[in-house]
């Protein structure tokens, strides 16, 4: 940390960008001098130059004669004005959003009755105001146009009413039989409504089957608190209260349940303001490298199948140091040994009742139910963790899955019903799904698609987006709230209340009706209709959550668990281990129709449009593959061939890969995007297996990644420091780099007056989950391009997300920066512009005017930062009636041929000002929140007046963690960043 | 030895340069002239689906703007009235008139009225009537006298130099916010003092930043 010469590598590290990089090649060097890749300025050669001139020269002289007098345009007014609308003025609705067998509760701008954008909703305990990528992508979702129309038969359309009729044939016969041959396959819910209808639809039809089943889900969580304290709890984790947190591979800050309040709460115990300050430790024993892996202070890449063997390694080495875990007794002890088990141990001792195990949902229920002994044995359990039991709920069964398909090849199922779930997509190959469904004489699909078990069905009824429908739900934490419609559906669908409300009951009740009965029936007396209009305003009823309690691991029950569930170690098995995870972006497959999230760049290995198989660089080199060979991936006789990915980091021996691709009903988006991994997943081991055979085939496939644009060089560009170096030298990110005096070449101007705008990022919160890069895609109308463009490097995002890996290749450290125009005082990109089209405002902001814009992009290739993007296209032109739903009216749609970049959210900052003016008074600190500060859960992002000394923002700029990112340069940005600090555990030496 | 070129060539150099000249300055003349907003815009006035005569309603019976264009104060839009606003008064009043056919049958059929768009501003310009009307821009200033058009038509260029004018020196165009609808009022003698003063009470400084309409 002395190094003060100029030196621009902090603490020795070397970070590099992607493998290509770290080997100095040919084509990564070239890559690197090019401002856009090879390609992306080139027209595609089937144009001569001729032939494109000729065309011009026709097109203008067209235009010049047509251009004479500018279009009418009509103004449509209301007949009457709606109460509360005033075109162009938006109304915030709360709402929440079913996902999973829990909820998120959301706030939805609507602009006209036009849900554009989503934000969390600060009242709600999921969100608290934050959200994630997969929530902020819905409304492209809701405006998708290849979405299921209308109610088919066969090929046949139908209307709503003729299934009625039907079912209500159906349901008279099977009420006389009690329900024998019905069988209904559900994907999970967490909803009061749909739980009180299943309850009648139950005593309707006791002998109806009636399984629920998802391929992503926490199954392994519940059987494990089950094996640990005899009742089936869900865990509820306060990371916030946690010093010192082991996760056994769980990737509890991006895809696990709950992630958005994990991450919040981990965010805040991290947390430093200056250097006198304490924050957390965090431990990772994972197979695959997650973004939580990336967050760990120490971590261990050891096989999924060890974590079992780590976890009790672990109980031991507490047992002696006398803290007694339930159920290990001296015959369960594993022989094999992993590192720093005994310093971990020691530091989980020192933190008794601060402390927290996590254990992610692919392990098995045994290595939960240690994880729970281990956290009672800390005294963890009614501090760090609190548990409780679900209601209104329907969770993932496998074992029902398993026997519904038995039932389904015997012949004893006649109708089958399949309630939002596509199982012949994510159900695993093994079961043959799709072949039993051939011997039910009547399916009945209801899904938002026209999916790949849609296709093969007799009947499909299309379900309603939930910003379409009357709904409720429960949240992680079991809070009550309440799904309103933003809008009318689209198309001919139904809601999930209406279906299942004519399922269960045999005719078809409105969902507002049905989703009132509910709540009437839960709030006896007092007046209802005061209470209803409070809960559907907040979208949530108040201290509603499941009752949190704090069990006692039963000693005797995960004794005999354990002993009944070995807990075995990968050691003596032949093969490599597949480790199935779910997609960051696409969870389970069913956001495979979503264009921003199917673009939006993996947060390890910055992927787009694929999933691949994940390898280590060992694995690797002993099978002679490199990045883009295609090999074959054999387990149990099924294969499935997927582009390879060296993952640094990743365990030896391993191959990870993601579900969610290889749809084959995702329409225009998602089908034919990567391979559909379900088709090697068993049920004996749906997280993980072993016994997989990798074979190279001979040929490769292209894959888009973000990954090795715009690398920075070796310069300072993330600065980290451990606690203790923090300690040591509180200001070591301004000391990184040492310069002369700067002086400008050009007049600057000052800024001393009004509002001055400016931004924080914290590097040491931010945890790379990519919420921020969605909520400004929805924000400020930035186009999907495609994989091809991405792959040029036209990629659109206005926010990046960049990683660094440092150190040894097998086991190096992550870092995530998040990068967006820093509006640089003495900007770069203004003093080249030919035709001023970028240039800055009295208020600090680099703006860029888009109809000056000629597109010579030499903005671009003098912003140090590379934050410009260049419309090469009309991205939007093509754009349905339906898709043009999703813009934000306060947002310019850019043409091709313009150059954009982050504005800071300027229509935010010109709403609050012309709001503070209206009312006669100033901006004040809060007014004003970005977009992508807003999404961020753990508030990484800071935007305000730096002239305000009281102002969030000035306050953040002064810690002695702030820096501004190549200062060197003289550019002035007015987004600073706040250097990264680690804890590691000064015991544990760095191999 | 014959001469090769007549006389008269010693007239074409200079004539060539002057024709030059003329269609150059002619050119840029025509375009001045032809492509400004001033002869493109101001003046259009498209005939609308009813002939509504704002003479004669905010003019001769002294409605004032706001009672159809309500949303004038606080929002972006000065809005268009939807047909209920119409049907408050012509319930009563003309039940009957022919003109006014296109209006019943809009309450009657919910169908909404289309009427033709005046003062267009490009879409990339986002202009904001609530944050002017809020100053005490006067809506005169940029429609013209409204309450005397028979039919409603353009009147000032809408440019974005004519706007920056305004914005550079906002002062001989505000005026009390309470006359701001006001078509009758005359600014008094002392209108640059009168102005400066609503200036600096009401902390009024239009931006003349690209940002300030273009987002």
């Amino acid at each position: 940390m002395s190094k003060k010469n100029g030196d621009m590598k902090i603490k020795g590290k070397d970070y590099w960008r992607s493998l290509d990089q770290l080997a100095d090649t040919p084509e990564f060097n070239n890559f690197l001098k090019r401002e856009f890749p090879l390609g992306a300025a080139q027209f595609d050669n089937s144009w001569s130059r001729r032939k494109f001139l000729t065309l011009m020269g026709a097109s203008l002289a067209m235009a010049g004669l047509a251009s004479c007098r500018r279009p009418e345009e009509k103004i449509v007014p209301y007949v009457e004005r709606p109460e509360e609308v005033i075109p162009g003025v938006p109304l915030y609705y709360a709402t929440s959003m079913p996902f999973s067998d829990h909820a998120f509760g959301l706030v939805v701008e609507s602009h006209e009755g036009r849900p554009t954008k989503i934000e969390g909703n600060k009242l709600h305990s999921s969100t608290l105001g934050a959200s994630s990528a997969i929530t902020q992508a819905q409304t492209l979702s809701l405006f998708d146009p290849d979405r299921s129309k209308k109610v088919l038969k066969g090929e046949q359309e139908k209307s709503w009413n003729d299934f009625v009729l039907n079912w209500i044939g159906a349901f008279e016969e099977f009420k006389q039989n009690k329900g024998v041959g019905l069988a209904v396959l559900s994907g999970m819910f967490s909803s009061p409504t749909l739980s009180r209808l299943k309850k009648s639809f139950d005593k309707n039809f006791p002998n109806a089957s009636w399984v629920t089943y998802e391929a992503v889900s926490d199954e392994n969580i519940y059987n494990g608190t089950k094996a640990a304290f005899g009742k089936r709890y869900r865990p509820n984790y306060s990371f916030d209260k946690a010093r010192v947190v082991l996760s056994l591979d769980s990737d509890f800050l991006l895809t696990e349940s709950d992630s958005i309040n994990n991450a919040r709460g981990f965010g805040k115990a991290r947390n430093v303001e200056t250097e006198k300050d304490e924050m957390n430790r965090l431990y990772i024993v994972e197979s695959g490298y997650s973004t939580t892996g990336a967050n760990a202070d120490h971590r261990q890449a050891i096989s999924s199948g060890d974590i079992g063997a780590f976890a009790l390694n672990l109980a031991n080495a507490l047992n002696n140091l006398g803290i007694n875990v339930a159920g290990t007794s001296a015959q369960l002890v594993s022989d094999k040994k992993f590192k720093w088990v005994n310093e971990l141990a020691r530091d989980l001792a020192g933190a008794k009742g601060a402390s927290l195990v996590v254990a992610g949902r692919r392990q098995p229920a045994a290595v939960h139910a240690l994880a729970a002994a281990i956290n009672d044995a800390l005294g963890n359990i009614g501090k760090t963790v609190l548990y409780s039991e679900v209601s209104d709920t329907s969770s993932s069964d496998s074992a029902g899955l398993q026997s519904l398909v038995a039932d389904m090849n015997s012949g004893s199922v006649s109708t089958l019903i399949m309630f939002g779930s596509n199982p012949v997509y994510d159900a695993p190959a093994e079961l043959g799904f799709a072949a039993a469904m051939s011997k039910v004489k009547t399916t009945i699909h209801f899904n938002d698609y026209v999916d790949e078990t849609g296709q093969l069905t007799t009947w499909h009824v299309p379900k309603s987006h939930f910003l379409e429908s009357w709904g409720d739900t429960r949240s992680y934490d079991g809070t009550m709230g309440l799904t309103q419609p933003l809008i009318r559906p689209l198309f001919k669908s139904v809601s999930e209340s209406e279906m299942m409300g004519l399922l269960a009951e045999g005719k078809a009740t409105k969902g507002y009706d049905l989703v009132r009965q509910t709540w009437k029936n839960k709030n006896k007396g007092g007046n209802f209709e005061s209470r209803w209009r409070k809960i559907l305003h907040d979208g949530l009823e108040q201290k509603s959550a499941y009752k949190s309690e704090s069990p006692g691991v039963k000693n005797s029950v995960i004794s005999k668990f354990l002993r009944d569930n070995p807990l075995t170690n990968s050691s003596g098995k032949s093969g490599m281990e597949i480790i199935f995870r779910s997609s960051p972006s696409l969870y389970d497959g069913r956001y495979a129709t979503n264009g921003w999230l199917q673009e939006l760049a993996h947060p390890i290995s910055k992927l787009t449009w694929d999933n691949v198989a994940y390898m280590s660089n060992a694995d690797a080199k002993s099978l002679g593959v490199k990045n883009n060979d295609v090999v074959k991936l054999e387990l149990d006789g099924r294969s499935l061939e997927l582009p390879v990915w060296i993952q640094p980091g990743q365990a030896k021996n391993s191959v990870v890969v993601e579900l969610g691709y290889g749809r084959k009903g995702a329409f225009k988006v998602g089908d034919g995007v990567g391979g559909n991994v379900n088709l090697l997943r068993n049920f004996s081991a749906v997280g993980f297996a072993t016994g997989l055979k990798v074979s190279k085939m001979n040929r490769t496939h292209a894959l888009a990644c973000t990954q090795d644009h715009w690398s920075m060089e070796g310069r300072a560009i993330v600065r980290e420091a451990s606690l203790q170096e923090y300690r040591q030298h509180p200001k070591f990110a301004e000391e990184a780099v040492q310069h002369k005096p700067l002086e400008s070449v050009f007049d600057e101007h000052s800024y001393a007056e009004g509002y001055q705008w400016g931004m924080t990022v914290d590097l040491n919160s931010c945890v790379g989950c990519n919420a921020c890069m969605i909520a400004c895609q929805s924000e400020n109308n930035i186009p999907i391009v495609g994989k091809e463009q991405v792959a040029n490097g036209r990629e659109m995002n206005w926010i990046r997300l960049d990683r660094y890996y440092s150190g040894d290749v097998e086991d190096p450290e992550t870092v995530h920066q998040i990068i967006l125009c820093q509006h640089c005082e003495n900007a770069p990109c203004e003093t080249v512009c030919p035709v001023n089209a970028t240039m800055h405002d009295a208020e600090g902001l680099n703006v860029m005017v888009y109809n000056r814009c000629i597109g010579t992009r030499y903005c671009s290739n003098n912003c140090p930062y590379k934050v410009r993007r260049f419309n090469f296209f009309n991205y939007t032109k093509d754009y349905s009636e339906v898709e043009k739903m999703t813009q934000n009216p306060d947002v310019t749609v850019r043409f091709r041929g313009v150059m954009e970049k982050c504005t800071y959210c300027i229509q935010r900052i010109s709403a609050a000002k012309i709001d503070a003016k209206n009312n006669g008074r100033k901006v004040v600190d809060g007014d004003i929140t970005t977009a992508c500060q807003q999404a961020c859960p753990v508030d990484a992002l800071t935007f305000g007046n730096i002239n305000d000394a009281e102002s969030r923002v000035s306050k953040k700029k002064k810690f002695n963690r702030n820096y501004a990112l190549l200062s060197e340069l003289n550019v002035k940005p007015r987004t600073t960043y706040l250097a990264k600090i680690r804890n590691p555990n000064s015991n544990i030496k760095k191999a | 030895m014959a001469q090769i070129f007549p006389k008269w060539t010693n007239y074409l150099g200079p004539g060539t340069a002057l024709a030059a000249v003329l269609l150059i300055s002619g050119g840029t003349w025509f375009f001045w002239f032809y492509a400004s907003p001033s002869f493109t815009d101001v003046g259009y006035r498209p005939v609308q689906p009813v002939a509504y005569s704002h003479k004669l309603h905010a003019g001769d019976l002294g409605i004032d703007c706001r009672y159809c264009h309500t949303t004038v104060e606080f929002a972006a839009a000065a809005n268009v009235p939807p047909t209920a606003t119409c049907m408050n008064c012509h319930t009563l009043v003309k039940q009957d008139s022919e003109k006014l056919q296109l209006v019943r049958d809009s309450w009657k059929d919910k169908k909404s009225l289309r009427w033709t768009r005046v003062h267009d501003l490009p879409d990339f310009a986002y202009f904001n009537h609530s944050v002017h009307i809020n100053a005490g821009v006067g809506c005169i200033s940029c429609h013209g006298n409204v309450a005397q058009m028979e039919v409603v038509e353009q009147k000032k260029m809408l440019s974005m130099g004519w706007c920056l004018e305004c914005h550079r020196n906002p002062e001989p165009n505000l005026r009390p916010v309470s006359e701001v609808t006001n078509m009758d009022w005359v600014a008094p003698a002392n209108q640059a003092e009168v102005g400066k003063l609503l200036r600096a009470t009401k902390n009024i400084n239009p931006p003349e930043d690209c940002s300030g309409c273009h987002r």
